[in-house]
């Protein structure tokens, strides 16, 4: 029996989708079975990030209006053999489509085939959030260092402590600028997990190439050498119990004969 | 004049039904002739009607009436029941078959337009777009998204126009997704369904022997 788990946030363009997209594929990458759930029905975005966009037949409100069975609303990436799915959002609908009811039953069929099934949670905690939450047994809630996204991740805190899922929640900090947090511009790692009290899962730093590999549809993980690929590869490895110490982002300080050296630079 | 007339000629025996007589007179009017002809007519011949009804349509519960009262005859039966008028429904439905329908929107993300007959599409269809309709699409916009012919399960229609960007084209209930490089940028490309039920693509000028019946339709 899998596990299945929400990836939320409350506010928007967080990077959700991006965390769904690449956790997902770090766990197919450590060779496990993974289905990902787009819930944000009629904004759907999990397919174009993945590359599957053109291979959707059926969608998640066609099964459970009946128009189609589970397995062929599947969409099966094919640069992990058998390993990944993705069962995509409706496009032409909204978050009413569906049910926390209908939701859960979905999710429940497809725990027993998938070691993991991770649920793109839409933003705003309306109904699309209630029933992306519905079949969740734990959720990773993602933020980033601004207030505006820890204040809206710590309303959702709320809303999970009150509607308890199986298991602890776990925090993901992302689009991390080492040298913003440096200077103190920013909250710190510790100060935002200490502020919404939920055990740090990972942290991701804010890089060009996360922006430019899901333009290609091809997510960041798969690029061995980048950092943020790291932070979500760190993250699955820490979901299957490995301990893996946390990611050093502090910047280089210059050295002194460096800080000389740039007077001298032009522009 | 009689509201219900006997009529012969190569095609068969015909009910002639006046259409300004009332509709309880035509009953009467039908029973006379049939016991007249029943009195007449040798016992082994069956003979079968067309029931015309001129310019006045029947309502299927006065249609049901009519085939009532032959059917009491044993010499009797109705074949069909026709009239020289059809409802301002079907014909609308005939007339969007026949049609080619110009559509000039650009369809977004998550719209999905149906239409019925022939389409003459020369928007856009951005990706997430999707155009259907049950007869052929010709496309001059340009197409991102998913295009869907002979909807739901005619897999004799035709799609004609640049293809290579779309997320899929499908025919009838057939459905091919389009890979990066699988088409090349041409507008002259058609899409079509072979014998062996696969989408398949050729080029405007095979379009004689791909589907003969195209040009049949267009006379020429």
């Amino acid at each position: 029996m899998g596990k299945s788990i929400v990836i939320t946030s409350g506010k928007g363009g967080v990077g959700k989708t991006t965390s769904s997209a690449n956790i997902g594929t770090a766990l197919a990458l450590m060779g496990k079975r993974v289905c990902l759930v787009d819930l944000d029905i009629g904004l759907r975005n999990l397919d174009v990030v993945l590359g599957l966009d053109n291979r959707i037949i059926y969608d998640i409100v066609d099964v459970v209006a009946g128009r189609a069975k589970l397995a062929q609303a599947l969409v099966k990436d094919k640069r992990f053999d058998d390993l990944l799915y993705l069962l995509p959002a409706a496009q032409n609908t909204d978050k009413t489509a569906l049910n926390e009811d209908e939701a859960r039953a979905i999710i429940d069929e497809l725990k027993p085939d998938f070691d993991y099934v991770l649920i793109d949670c839409p933003a705003g905690i309306e109904q699309g959030f209630m029933n992306a939450i519905a079949g969740a047994d734990t959720a990773i809630i993602v933020t980033t260092p601004e207030i505006s996204a820890v204040r809206d991740a710590d309303r959702v805190v709320g809303l999970l402590e009150k509607n308890p899922l199986q298991e602890e929640s776990h925090i993901v900090i992302n689009r991390i600028r080492p040298h913003m947090m440096d200077e103190g511009d920013v909250m710190d790692i510790d100060e935002i997990t200490h502020h919404l009290g939920v055990p740090l899962l990972g942290i991701v730093v804010d890089d060009d190439e996360v922006i430019a590999t899901s333009n290609h549809g091809e997510p960041v993980v798969l690029k061995t050498d980048n950092p943020a690929g790291r932070g979500y590869r760190d993250i699955a490895r820490r979901l299957e119990g490995e301990t893996v110490p946390l990611m050093n982002i502090q910047t280089a300080k210059p050295s002194f004969w460096s800080k000389v050296a740039s007077w001298f630079k032009r522009g | 004049m009689q509201a219900v007339v006997l009529r012969g000629n190569q095609d068969g025996y015909q009910l002639a039904i006046d259409q300004s007589a009332d509709f309880e007179a035509v009953k009467t009017g039908l029973r006379e002739l049939l016991d007249n002809l029943s009195a007449d007519a040798e016992a082994t011949v069956k003979i079968s009607f067309d029931v015309l009804t001129g310019d006045r349509l029947l309502s299927a519960d006065q249609n049901r009436q009519l085939e009532a009262i032959v059917s009491e005859y044993a010499g009797f039966s109705i074949h069909k029941i026709t009239a020289n008028v059809m409802t301002i429904e079907e014909a609308f439905y005939l007339k969007e078959q026949d049609n080619v329908h110009l559509l000039t929107q650009t369809i977004r993300n998550g719209q999905r337009v149906e239409m019925k007959g022939d389409v003459l599409f020369l928007g856009t269809i951005n990706e997430g777009g999707n155009l259907t309709t049950s007869g052929n699409l010709y496309l001059l916009g340009d197409v991102m998204g998913v295009v869907h012919a002979g909807a739901p399960s005619f897999e004799d229609k035709l799609i004609i126009g640049d293809l290579h960007q779309a997320q899929q084209v499908r025919i009838g209930e057939q459905i091919n997704i389009i890979e990066a490089d699988q088409l090349a940028a041409d507008h002259k490309t058609v899409a079509y369904v072979n014998d062996l039920h696969t989408v398949t693509y050729g080029h405007l000028h095979e379009l004689k022997e791909i589907n003969p019946k195209l040009y049949h339709q267009i006379g020429g």
